[in-house]
């Protein structure tokens, strides 16, 4: 066959690798911002648009998307040109992907800093922007697919089977998950209601955590690894193990974020099920990448790259064993809306991500730049001021998590709660969260050095935009299999068929978890005293949500004797059909708020007690960690929209009368006045067109239908 | 008609068992199918990413 020359594309992975390291330093940073938070409230700065609420998605979104998702990009356009012995299918493709992704990042910090956001965790963008990332995918997913099909080797490596699974199961994640119907260019509300919401919501929380963070860091792995070490990947029947159970088993996991909530126990137990056989194939994979090294160990004493992988795999190997452990509803019990969640979370960010991205960038920086890197010894700092980084981040938090866990749960010989104030279980993890922040900056000083290590190497160097190779053309090979060969094997040369077939691993968890949930009525039995929100109380949910409240605030009290005595009756599924989006949140910065209306509950508080928290919260409890919200005071209640919101919110369901939207902003300002009028009997003078009093009305309103239903057992109307 | 399905098949608390033999079964043959792979073929495949038919634009030239 006659070899054909032509050119790999260096400069798409320059300039991936270049918005790598930007937006990792700029993600991180803010991070680190929110842990000074944690120390310094004041750190706000008392302006709305750097508010815990909303910033931490900014930092979620920066590194998960921004730094993982470019560092992704990187390693995916480097491996893939070589594994397939070509040039990528599309120049242009390769601009829009680019330009296109970092236009999403910049339009991301924006409107989350502005407070637009769909209040649903790291899917937290708008539908307009959620369009563009749709379309900026699917570019990224034609330029891939066309660069497999026009590949000149007749093998599909199993690197790629990786990059596939993630194209397929993130465009599937992305679709439904976005669902939903506009109100404005910059609000809309999701077509899941409550529990459903918080299902399909956490199907694709864990699976981004899963197809975006995990399997194409797999496939970096395999191509970059074996490269690294210059030794073949250990056992190639453990990848096409790994590869299929892992794609299969990943989908079913999600449940587990949500143990003891109101989803039905079956749900719950799938999750948990699936997360623990998900051991398996994640340490098959870890396994197969650490005995990759065999008979090459002498040379991680010496190659930075190499020790950046081994301890990425390592903490891969840790999270996917700490991930499963959590899932079992015991450690939940303990690990759930605590610090643990975050300390798991970045061992996997900071060390499974982190540390894989930084190889690959040591990697290949070189290369393309036709050079060696300007100093091992900085490139070895960085990876032991990085790894002492991860260590001081998580101890602390772990060691947090078991305390204010165990805060929660203690009471007296009396039978009381021993610290029923939550802020005493807060205060008493200043120490960790101090801790924490230093362990981030260790690691951010780290990038910030190897960051440096890279300029000078590429001072040093000459770039290379167009790399030339050569290699014999792709001659046809049948469609049919030939005799003798497996079905992998001709999986294995098969794209479009490879494709299909993913796609259907990656359904069938989905749809066996999603479609009972709507189809089987018992599993979300209705409760007669529960009603839609009052228009007033509508959008004081949606200034709610924009404060990304739910970053700190829980709505799901759990089943457990030290929860009900804290917060009140226990969540059920029926309370929150009415709520688009679920507002369960996932971490208690601050107390439960789902019972905070109930008069007679112990969370109840008169409404100028809110006015005055959410004006100067340190004012009423010095130790208070929570930012200040006095915009809400001076800024007026949006009341064009109402009409709007009333109108979408029927047509997904929710039962107002016909007609209602004509009246409701009449109905909205009869009830702002009551509130207004009860501040003022308490001599604080507000006018009821204001942000705080939309608020106060949602605070209020939380609980209290279900507490109305009365022993909740003897009213639920589920058929 | 899938209403029917999903409600009659023995209820929805069978789904995980359900979901258990399909991942059994579909696993313990691909194990099966992976062992018998050609070895000789595997170890080509493993060796990929260290194959990358490189050339230095000079010695292409040279060619």
């Amino acid at each position: 066959m006659e070899n054909q020359t032509f050119y790999y594309d260096n400069k798409i992975v320059k300039n991936f690798a270049y918005a790598t390291l930007f937006w990792g330093v700029i993600g991180m940073v803010v991070g680190l911002l929110l842990a000074l938070q944690f120390i310094w409230p004041a750190l706000t700065f008392g302006i709305p648009y750097t508010t815990f609420g909303r910033i931490r998605p900014i930092h979620t979104n920066a590194v998960i998307f921004a730094f993982v998702g470019n560092g992704m990009f990187t390693g995916i356009y480097y491996s893939l040109q070589r594994l397939c012995k070509a040039r990528m299918f599309n120049d242009l493709l390769s601009k829009i992907n680019f330009w296109g992704w970092q236009l999403i990042i910049v339009l991301a910090a924006v409107t989350f800093a502005s407070g637009i956001t769909t209040g649903k965790e790291y899917a937290e963008l708008e539908w307009p922007i959620d369009l563009l990332v749709a379309v900026i995918w699917l570019v990224f997913g034609a330029n891939m697919i066309g660069t497999i099909i026009k590949r000149r080797t007749q093998h599909i490596y199993v690197a790629i089977w990786f990059y596939i699974a993630t194209f397929v199961t993130i465009t599937v994640l992305h679709v439904v998950n976005s669902l939903a119907i506009p109100v404005n260019l910059f609000k809309s509300y999701p077509i899941y209601a409550g529990v459903q919401d918080a299902l399909v919501q956490w199907w694709y929380g864990h699976n981004a955590v899963a197809f975006f963070l995990t399997t194409p860091f797999l496939g970096l792995m395999y191509y970059f690894l074996p490269k690294a070490a210059n030794r073949p990947i250990y056992s190639y029947r453990l990848s096409i193990v790994h590869f299929w159970a892992l794609i299969f088993l990943y989908i079913w996991a999600g449940p587990h974020h949500l143990l003891y909530s109101a989803l039905p126990n079956w749900a719950q137990s799938l999750g948990v099920v699936f997360s623990v056989m998900l051991i398996a194939p994640s340490w098959g994979g870890m396994v197969n990448g650490l005995l990759t090294l065999r008979g090459a160990w002498d040379r991680v004493r010496e190659d930075p790259v190499l020790k950046f992988m081994v301890v990425a795999v390592t903490a891969y190997g840790m999270s996917t064993f700490e991930g499963p452990m959590m899932s079992t509803k015991t450690v939940n019990a303990i690990s759930h809306f605590t610090d643990w969640t975050v300390g798991h979370a970045h061992i996997g960010a900071l060390g499974w991500n982190g540390f894989l991205t930084f190889a690959v960038l040591y990697y290949l920086i070189p290369r393309i730049f036709q050079t060696q890197l300007f100093s091992r010894k900085i490139a070895n700092f960085h990876f032991w001021i990085g790894t002492l980084g991860i260590i001081f981040y998580a101890v602390p938090l772990y060691w947090g998590a078991i305390t204010q866990a165990s805060m929660w749960k203690e009471f007296t010989a009396a039978g009381f709660l021993k610290y029923p104030n939550f802020l005493e279980t807060v205060t008493q993890l200043k120490p960790m969260y101090a801790t924490r922040a230093i362990g981030g900056g260790l690691y951010i000083a780290g990038i910030v050095l190897g960051i440096y290590n890279l300029i000078l190497t590429i001072k040093a160097g000459k770039f290379l935009p167009e790399e030339v190779a050569s290699a014999p053309a792709l001659a046809l090979a049948e469609g049919k299999r030939g005799s003798g060969e497996g079905i992998h094997r001709w999986l294995e040369r098969r794209p479009v068929q490879f494709i299909l077939v993913a796609l259907v691993a990656i359904l069938i968890g989905g749809l066996i978890e999603i479609v009972p949930l709507y189809l089987v009525k018992t599993n979300v039995p209705t409760i007669a005293s529960v009603k839609p929100y009052t228009p007033l109380e509508l959008q004081g949910r949606d200034i709610y949500v924009r404060e990304g409240c739910y970053t700190c605030h829980s709505q799901q009290v759990r089943p457990f004797r030290s929860e009900t005595e804290r917060y009140g009756e226990y969540a059920k599924a029926g309370e929150y059909v009415y709520d688009h989006p679920f507002q369960w949140g996932s971490k208690r910065n601050g107390p439960d708020l789902s019972r905070e209306g109930v008069v007679s509950g112990r969370q109840y508080k008169p409404n100028s007690w809110h006015y005055n928290h959410l004006l100067n919260p340190q004012r009423l409890n010095e130790q208070s960690i929570m930012p200040v919200y006095k915009w809400l005071i001076s800024d007026d209640l949006d009341l064009s929209t109402t009409a709007k919101k009333i109108r979408v919110m029927q047509f997904l369901g929710v039962p107002y009368p016909p007609g209602y939207d004509k009246i409701a902003n009449a109905e909205l300002m009869i009830q702002a006045k009551g509130i207004a009028d009860d501040l003022k009997s308490q001599g604080i003078e507000v006018e009821p067109n204001k942000e705080i009093i939309a608020m106060i009305a949602y605070l209020q309103r939380l609980g209290k239908d279900v507490h109305a239903a009365g022993t909740p057992t003897a009213t639920i109307t589920g058929k | 008609m899938l209403r029917d399905i999903f409600t009659s098949f023995g209820g929805v608390e069978s789904y995980g068992l359900i979901s258990m033999i399909i991942f059994v079964v579909f696993f313990a043959l691909l194990i099966l199918h992976t062992v018998s792979l050609n070895t000789k073929d595997v170890e080509n495949f493993s060796r990929i990413p260290l194959d990358d038919f490189l050339k230095k634009s000079e010695e292409i030239q040279e060619s």
